[in-house]
């Protein structure tokens, strides 16, 4: 039993580590596509400061089977001010009802409610920019608990200053997103004084299950010759390092899990064969062969890691079934245990394998002993 | 019919430095259906010659041929065979597995010997019978008596008729009246069955059982009855 219990935890380290730190990667994933760049981000040319001609752009891209829609991006610098407090952020210029088919951040309104096109002297803010009533939910410089209906001042880096009612708050749990400032591109025309026919970048949504790559191939073969990149080029860029990191870390879980199922059961199997010596000389006497009583030790190793693993998936799923209900709060959200069949798959090959090193060797090396040593143990 | 024929049987063992000569040139030749008794004092060698000729160990030098078959040629697995295929083997402590019950014990060698199930359930039914076990079949090792134990070795010995039955001092750990039983039941055998059996043993007593004594000293048989 005791044997089982130690598989069953093995298998659970061996998954649940592992499953918090995919759980973290998914969750930037999703923030990523979710909030901040859409499948696919469509950036300048190499060396350029906008994209050109966006207009043509958007309608080239929306013509790209797999599309669902495009939405162009124009980011200004700016202070915002709200009585003493002061802080530096980007604020970004977008057409709401295209904002709405490529972003969720319209469903995650804490307060207020989304942009509507063509507004004027309106502007929406996440709540990290905001600020909390209470300061300590707050991780940097904020407006002070503004609210809706509250003013704001915009101070752009061309000069211009203006003062806007703030229409809503954003609340995504993504850091990067709650940090945002929206305003409408008729806004944004009015502040630069020109038709705004440029964008910082342009976001993409694609329809489900149609693999980004495939579509970022397609908007290249239309002709588009701007940076073209997927979530998963993004991902990469930002945090190839820490994914790198994170399956480093996974591996030695995994190592240091294998290395303590192999030892157990080589103990195990050792102290059972061994306390087992005079039966099995006894047995080879009768005439029974060392291939059947290895088999037959192993056997019993596989019987007990199959155990094991039972009782670790049970373990697993209670507790990635738990960590749903009740999740891990993190500054970039909610953060739950990520299992897929796979992981359970291999890890229960893994630790299949082991076992059976683990049970051959001292099984073997009881078994290869000749037959009066072993009947006099 | 000769079952057992050894000529010039010897065995010396190595501890450390001195050689230690168990057998010294055992010649002997067993016919088929003899109870035949190997007693003598201890260290006299008889447990020696019970392992050489139950190949449980090779001798140093000369040679034992069984139902005709030299079986100093054999390798460790055609050896392994040959145990399992045609001797049977009775300890001085049962050896029964514990994890098994009386009847899974008893068919445990007929079933590595790839022995139909229907035939082993039958035989194994039939040898319990035999020996009066025949309504303990479910029972483990430790629901038995020690002649009781003892009495289902026997069983797993002959249940699928070896040629040749060794037991090495089967009543060692056993009171008289339990002896009596075992040996009764070796006597049985030998009679209704005509099976060859070797068996070792230091009691006096027993010799009203054998057929035929072999008495050791130092590693010669220096009194054959036979």
């Amino acid at each position: 039993m005791l044997t089982v219990l130690i598989i069953a935890m093995v298998f659970t380290n061996m998954i649940f580590m592992p499953s918090i730190v995919m759980g973290f990667i998914k969750n930037a994933e999703h923030q990523i596509i979710t909030y901040s760049t859409g499948n696919i981000l469509v950036e300048p040319v190499k060396d350029e400061e906008y994209i050109t001609d966006v207009d043509s752009l958007l309608a080239k891209v929306n013509r790209v089977p797999g599309v669902i829609r495009a939405s162009a991006q124009y980011s200004m610098g700016a202070t915002l001010k709200n009585k003493a407090y002061k802080i530096g952020r980007p604020v970004i210029a977008i057409q709401p009802s295209n904002e709405r088919l490529v972003t969720d951040v319209s469903k995650n309104m804490k307060e207020g409610d989304y942009l509507g096109d063509g507004e004027l002297g309106q502007v929406i803010i996440g709540i990290q920019t905001a600020g909390h009533k209470d300061p300590t939910e707050d991780m940097g410089p904020t407006l002070g608990a503004v609210g809706v209906g509250d003013s704001v001042t915009v101070e752009y880096t061309n000069g211009v200053v203006r003062n806007y009612r703030i229409k809503g708050i954003i609340e995504t749990f993504s850091y990067s997103a709650d940090q945002d400032v929206y305003v409408t591109q008729e806004e944004m025309e009015s502040v630069l004084g020109h038709p705004l026919d440029v964008a910082t970048h342009v976001l993409v949504k694609t329809e489900p299950g149609v693999p980004e790559a495939v579509v970022k191939t397609q908007i290249l073969r239309f002709g588009v010759r701007e940076q073209v990149k997927t979530w998963q080029d993004l991902l990469e860029d930002a945090m190839g390092r820490a994914v790198q990191n994170f399956s480093m870390l996974n591996s030695i879980t995994l190592i240091v899990s294998l290395v303590i199922a192999i030892v157990v059961l080589f103990i195990m199997i050792m102290i059972k064969t061994l306390n087992s010596r005079r039966q099995i000389g006894v047995l080879k006497a009768i005439g029974i062969e060392q291939g059947i009583i290895i088999n037959n030790y192993l056997l019993q190793v596989l019987l007990l890691t199959i155990l094991g693993i039972v009782l670790g998936v049970v373990v697993v799923e209670g507790m990635v079934a738990y960590l749903t209900v009740f999740p891990f709060k993190f500054p970039d959200g909610d953060i739950t245990p990520y299992v897929t069949f796979s992981d359970l798959a291999s890890n229960t090959v893994l630790i299949l394998v082991a076992a059976m090193i683990a049970g051959y060797i001292p099984a073997w090396q009881v078994a290869r002993m000749d037959i009066l040593t072993a009947m006099r143990a | 019919m000769t079952m057992i024929q050894t000529k010039d049987v010897t065995k010396v063992y190595q501890m450390g430095k001195v050689q230690v000569h168990a057998l010294r040139g055992v010649t002997v030749t067993i016919g088929k259906g003899e109870f035949v008794g190997i007693m003598g004092a201890s260290g006299s060698g008889k447990s020696t010659l019970l392992h050489m000729l139950g190949l449980l160990d090779r001798p140093s030098s000369g040679s034992i041929a069984l139902s005709g078959i030299d079986i100093g040629v054999l390798s460790d697995r055609e050896r392994a065979r040959f145990r399992l295929k045609r001797l049977g083997y009775v300890f001085q402590d049962y050896a029964l597995v514990p994890e098994l019950n009386v009847q899974e014990n008893v068919f445990l060698a007929s079933m590595v010997r790839g022995t139909k199930m229907l035939d082993y359930l039958s035989s194994t039914a039939q040898i319990l019978a035999l020996i009066g076990l025949g309504d303990r079949m479910a029972h483990l090792h430790n629901e038995l008596s020690g002649g009781e134990q003892q009495r289902v070795a026997i069983a797993r010995a002959i249940v699928d008729h070896p040629e040749i039955l060794f037991a090495d001092e089967p009543c060692a750990n056993l009171d008289t009246a339990s002896s009596r039983t075992v040996l009764d039941l070796f006597k049985t055998i030998n009679m209704e069955r005509e099976q060859t059996i070797v068996m070792v043993s230091h009691e006096e007593w027993h010799k009203e059982y054998f057929d035929r004594v072999l008495t050791l000293q130092d590693g010669l048989i220096i009194a054959d009855t036979g």
